[in-house]
């Protein structure tokens, strides 16, 4: 389009915006293991000034009991529950209860709700919510996620991440990682399961609430802004890496683009998510990428940098493929498309 | 008794402000029914003064020190010489200022536009008066002036007699250069508004507006075109190169089947692109949809309709006032005024403030919506957002017709 609109105001990849999520409704994904305390979290975020106006999913994969008296008839769909938030239920899709809430808001069957927190199921593998929002042609053109936080429990906490895969991915896959019911546990119990998480997460900040309660702004802020954003080096069980790759000079769009096609052509279901915030030669401001599996969000510029740094920066969580591999693969790719 | 939010009037109906911050609300001392005059000048002193036009009597104009947004002061407000006029249009160029005067009934005087030293902004000084009154004429109800040289406006004249009494107003060019003795060097009338014509009146619409001249815009990267918006009668543009002798190019109409009262046209000229809005002038939206309309102007003889910025779902807003499009920002051509070919602002009355992406032109999308809790004292029991303005810092200034005056704004997106 640009070609036959062009624009001084905008770069090669549409209007520069303040923020990644420009104009679109910031998504918190609330995920932990069953019984961690994610609903006492959530209710005491929305009890909180910066709740006002949250629209809540849950998002009931399977005969989950819901033990919360915020949803009090489960029979009716979309609840209101007043500070100007709205609540539904959703056991299949997840895309349909979005699409139908941003339609209930056009219509004013619901109040304006400015922000989506989802509650996963505590059996809930993150994975397939991060791909709802991936693209245009499904949620992110209307949603964008902020913040994943996983919260996991001081006292069975460390239980569930020896047997459960599910527990480890939630991990794994967070930007946040919240530890609650700290007051049940001993301070070795929870020092072990810290160092635990920190093992398997090490980008990702840890809270811990205090009898359900987090500074609502942890729950809302977006997660890229926080350093250790691109500060990964771990090795996991299950074949699980995340590393980071860094770049100090300008990178071509083209050459970054064609290297990140070939790896999800060959091992897009093992990369499990990435996210840069790159130095993309011929662009004023940083372009913001990020992966999920097969699914690639489309590029954003920034208006600015978020610091002095100019460094290319690139997160990658990958199953069985290792740094070098990458490393290479991009270093391939620009010797190739620079001769 | 006047509706309020909670009244069935308006159930369904609730402020939302998305992707706006909200810096200062000023009611401008109770005086807060504003027009579509907005204007910010730089004054000698270096304090940012934003002048704004109100919508009827009693008062003239307000000027409003935003220098720090956040804490607006007023510091002028006058009034006019009497209720049967209001002065809904003024334009500042340095310290020059531009007011429009409109009579509610013809051969009423004053009717023209008065020129201003506004250098001290607490004392505007009168520099002269530019009579259009006349047995036929309104006087003068739109404005544009920008380059200190002409006023381009749409304008009744003591000379022109229209074929019916709404076509009274039509596009004018004034010389300004002297301001003392302003000289009308131009004039272009829709063939078939004025008597004499050698061409049959237009026919008339089932919503009857007038087939007359609305903005009148004229940008440096085009000097030699007008965008005229001709309400009933669509829009033109206009060849300017011989001010003497304006020229139809192109034009392009939405009504019938739409409702016509065509308002605004702004050329984005870098993407070949134009806005093109409808002014919603029926209450309880009679006369929705009205719409911003996004035309590819590449070929300026053949312009396509591409697009409209969407609306929300009518039957909301259909209760309370008037609802759908009416001005924008305009990108006027000053060093005060935000330039912008990627973001739409516009008014929408009961529908607030909203903010479109036009990036893909092809699918404007809404990216902000400022929609406050109905001022007190408000008729319709919602807010009527009339006028936008965007400073070259990217402050948002947006107004209510009828009491809420002046709301200052961020915008977060």
């Amino acid at each position: 389009m640009l070609d036959l609109f062009p624009s001084r105001d905008s770069g090669p990849f549409g209007r520069r915006l303040k923020r990644e999520r420009g104009a679109r409704l910031p998504v918190t994904v609330v995920t932990g293991f069953l019984g961690a305390g994610k609903t006492t979290l959530l209710r005491r975020f929305l009890a909180s000034p910066e709740g006002q106006g949250t629209a809540v999913i849950i998002n009931e994969f399977g005969a989950v009991g819901i033990d919360d008296a915020l949803v009090r008839d489960s029979a009716e769909e979309t609840v209101l529950l007043g500070n100007g938030c709205v609540c539904c239920i959703t056991r299949t899709d997840l895309q349909a209860a979005l699409r139908r809430l941003v339609f209930d808001r056009e219509r004013g069957t619901v109040p304006p709700f400015s922000r989506v927190m989802i509650e996963t199921s505590g059996l809930a593998d993150p994975g397939p919510i991060l791909q709802t929002f991936s693209t245009d042609r499904a949620l992110g053109g209307e949603f964008h996620i902020d913040v994943v936080l996983t919260v996991v429990d001081a006292v069975n906490g460390e239980a569930a991440l020896d047997t459960a895969a599910e527990a480890r991915k939630q991990i794994i896959l967070a930007d946040r990682l919240v530890i609650s019911k700290t007051d049940l546990a001993s301070p070795a119990t929870v020092e072990q399961l810290t160092r635990r998480l920190q093992q398997l997460n090490p980008r990702a900040v840890i809270d811990i609430a205090i009898a359900g309660a987090l500074d609502p702004q942890r729950i809302i802020q977006p997660a890229m802004n926080e350093r250790g954003g691109f500060v990964a080096e771990a090795e996991h069980d299950d074949g699980i890496a995340s590393f980071a790759i860094t770049r100090e000079t300008p990178i071509e769009w083209l050459t970054f683009a064609r290297a990140m096609e070939t790896l999800i052509a060959l091992r897009g279901a093992d990369l499990l998510r990435a996210k840069g915030i790159l130095n993309i030669a011929g662009c004023r401001g940083p372009v913001v990428v990020q992966y999920v599996q097969h699914l690639a969000h489309p590029p954003v510029e920034l208006e600015d940098w978020p610091d002095s740094n100019r460094d290319s920066r690139t997160v990658f969580i990958t199953r069985n493929i290792s740094e070098e591999s990458v490393r290479d693969l991009f270093a391939a790719v620009e010797s190739l498309a620079a001769p | 008794m006047p509706a309020t939010e909670t009244s069935p009037l308006t159930k369904g109906y609730q402020p939302v402000t998305w992707n706006f911050k909200l810096l200062a609300h000023d009611m401008l001392g109770g005086f807060g029914g504003m027009g579509e005059g907005m204007s910010v000048q730089i004054a000698p002193d270096g304090r940012r003064i934003i002048w704004l036009a109100h919508e009827s009597a009693p008062k003239n104009f307000t000027a409003v020190d935003v220098s720090d947004p956040r804490k607006p002061k007023v510091v002028c407000q006058t009034d006019l010489p009497h209720a049967n006029m209001r002065s809904n249009s003024l334009e500042t160029c340095g310290n020059m200022m531009a007011v429009a005067y409109q009579t509610s009934k013809k051969d009423l005087q004053p009717a023209g536009f008065e020129l201003f030293d506004i250098s001290k902004p607490e004392a505007p000084k009168s520099i002269s008066f530019f009579d259009c009154s006349g047995p036929t004429s309104r006087g003068v109800h739109q404005l544009w002036f920008c380059d200190g040289e002409y006023v381009h406006c749409a304008s009744g004249s003591r000379d022109f007699v229209p074929t019916n009494p709404s076509d009274d107003q039509f596009y004018r060019c004034i010389d300004v250069r002297n301001p003392s003795k302003p000289v009308e060097v131009g004039r272009w009338w829709m063939p078939g508004t004025r008597q004499g014509d050698n061409v049959m009146p237009p026919t008339r619409h089932p919503i009857d507006k007038g087939f007359r001249a609305h903005n009148t815009n004229v940008y440096p990267q085009r000097p030699d075109r007008c965008y005229l918006a001709y309400i009933d009668g669509g829009m033109f543009v206009l060849d300017i190169s011989d001010k003497a002798n304006p020229k139809k190019v192109s034009r392009w109409t939405n009504s019938p089947p739409y409702t016509g009262f065509m308002h605004t046209i702004v050329p984005l000229f870098d993407r070949g692109l134009m806005l093109v809005t409808d002014e919603s002038t029926e209450n309880n939206a009679k006369d929705w949809p009205k719409l911003i309309w996004v035309l590819d102007a590449r070929e300026e003889t053949n312009l396509v309709p591409i697009s409209t910025c969407p609306l929300p779902d009518h039957t909301i807003y259909a209760k309370a006032g008037r609802f759908g499009a009416h001005n924008i920002h305009e990108n006027v051509p000053l060093p005060t005024a935000w330039q912008n070919d990627q973001i739409v602002l516009g008014t929408f009355f009961n529908g607030g403030l909203r903010a479109y992406d036009i990036s893909n032109p092809y699918q404007p999308k809404e990216v902000g919506i400022f929609m406050p809790p109905a001022p007190p004292g408000a008729p319709t029991g919602t807010i009527q957002m009339n006028d936008v303005f965007v400073d070259e810092r990217a402050v948002v200034y947006a107004v209510d017709r009828h009491i809420g005056g002046l709301y200052i704004l961020e915008m977060d997106f």
